[in-house]
């Protein structure tokens, strides 16, 4: 699983940036074609979704997909590549 | 299913504005719902006017979005017409407790099986920023520019008194919790009342020192305390810090109740 912000959607306010307990999320710099600052992810793939959601088969931790305003936080499915390694914070 | 097969995404981005916590208690509160099981042709979301009660049009079930204050009214029809509709009505706070107070109160007192989910943003968003009948005292609105001097509705104790079944507040920060009781309020036969404090940050925050969207969030999460806690804190004798937000699960009870599906 991949963690995506969708840039249709997302109107900027950084409150993503508040509740992850990874922090991957930070106030981004460029706007985009919208005019709109997207926050930017740091290392996404730390996020407990994007590593066990397959495998217990439901949404984990989500805080910055439930707080988000604008319904613009979603995981997708990645094609399975080649093993990455992920250093995991405790 | 997910909370996102209730949205219609066509709809999507909505109308709030960045930021704005409205769209925090519709994730919320879908969530709820997905979780109850329900089918959307059995669900019915109800709203009066405001920037809150736009709310279901971004919703794929049934829904009416009523005239302003009168959510409950309305609601009150449907499910008294098909006690097997399942209804949930959002609305604001000058939605519900000004011009709408007394179809509240008396909602309550019937105790009829709606949940009702009110975004108390403290301030009239739709209109441009008019004081509310929950606008803090000292906090500045375009009709109370000098900061307002009348005390503010407890909404929570007034749907206590007024007789509801489950009554909770919580607010935009706490979304887990929110939604927890969200989901009991609705499986509880009888009047659900859940309020959710939450951020106007173009009419409230920006005139009342919440400059950014996070500083208001920041401030829930920092002054929220359980009424457990607020309990003990009175019985131990201590005092209570008067700008704090009592959060939690303040009544379950089980007064007869109308409308309930048989
Ligand atoms: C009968 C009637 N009176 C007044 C209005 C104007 N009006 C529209 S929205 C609104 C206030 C809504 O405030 P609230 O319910 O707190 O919702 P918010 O926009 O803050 O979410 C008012 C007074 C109206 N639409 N209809
Ligand atoms: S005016 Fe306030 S309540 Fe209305 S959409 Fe904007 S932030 Fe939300």
């Amino acid at each position: 699983m991949r963690l995506v912000i969708d840039e249709r959607r997302c109107k900027g306010c950084n409150l993503c940036t508040l509740v992850c307990p990874y922090r991957i999320f930070s106030a981004g710099k460029q706007p985009n074609a919208r005019g709109i600052v997207v926050p930017v992810l740091d290392r996404p793939e730390r996020c407990a979704n994007c590593r066990l959601q397959a495998l217990y088969g439901r949404t984990l931790c989500g805080m910055c997909q439930m707080i988000c305003p604008d319904q613009a936080i979603s995981w997708v499915e990645e094609k399975p590549g080649e093993a990455q390694k992920v250093a995991i914070e405790f | 299913m997910t909370y996102s097969d209730w949205l219609r995404v066509d709809r999507l981005p909505h109308i709030y504005c960045a930021g704005c916590g409205n769209g925090t208690v519709i994730n919320c509160t879908l969530n709820a719902v997905d979780r109850m099981g329900w089918k959307k042709e059995e669900t019915v979301f109800v709203s009066g006017i405001g920037c809150s009660s736009r709310a279901p049009g971004y919703i794929v079930t049934d829904s009416l979005h009523t005239t302003h204050g009168r959510a409950l009214a309305f609601a009150t029809g449907i499910k008294m017409a098909n006690p097997e509709l399942h209804v949930v009505v959002f609305t604001g706070d000058g939605d519900l407790a000004a011009i709408g107070g007394n179809h509240f109160i008396h909602s309550c007192r019937r105790n009829i099986d709606l949940t009702v989910v009110c975004m108390n943003n403290q301030i009239y968003g739709m209109t441009g920023g008019q004081g509310s009948p929950t606008t803090p005292r000292g906090a500045l609105s375009t009709t109370t520019p000098y900061g307002s001097q009348e005390p503010a509705f407890d909404l929570c104790e007034l749907a206590s008194a007024a007789g509801a079944n489950f009554v909770s507040r919580w607010t935009s920060y706490h979304v887990k919790e929110l939604t927890r009781s969200i989901h009991q309020g609705l499986g509880v036969p009888g009047f659900s009342f859940i309020e959710a404090l939450v951020q106007c940050p173009t009419n409230y925050g920006r005139r009342n020192k919440f400059r950014q969207v996070m500083d208001q969030v920041e401030y829930f999460k920092t002054h929220g305390i359980l009424v457990q806690k607020a309990h003990r804190l009175r019985d131990e004798g201590l005092p209570i810090p008067a700008d704090a937000i009592l959060l939690g699960d303040m009544v379950r009870r089980d007064r007869p109740a109308m409308g309930v599906k048989r």
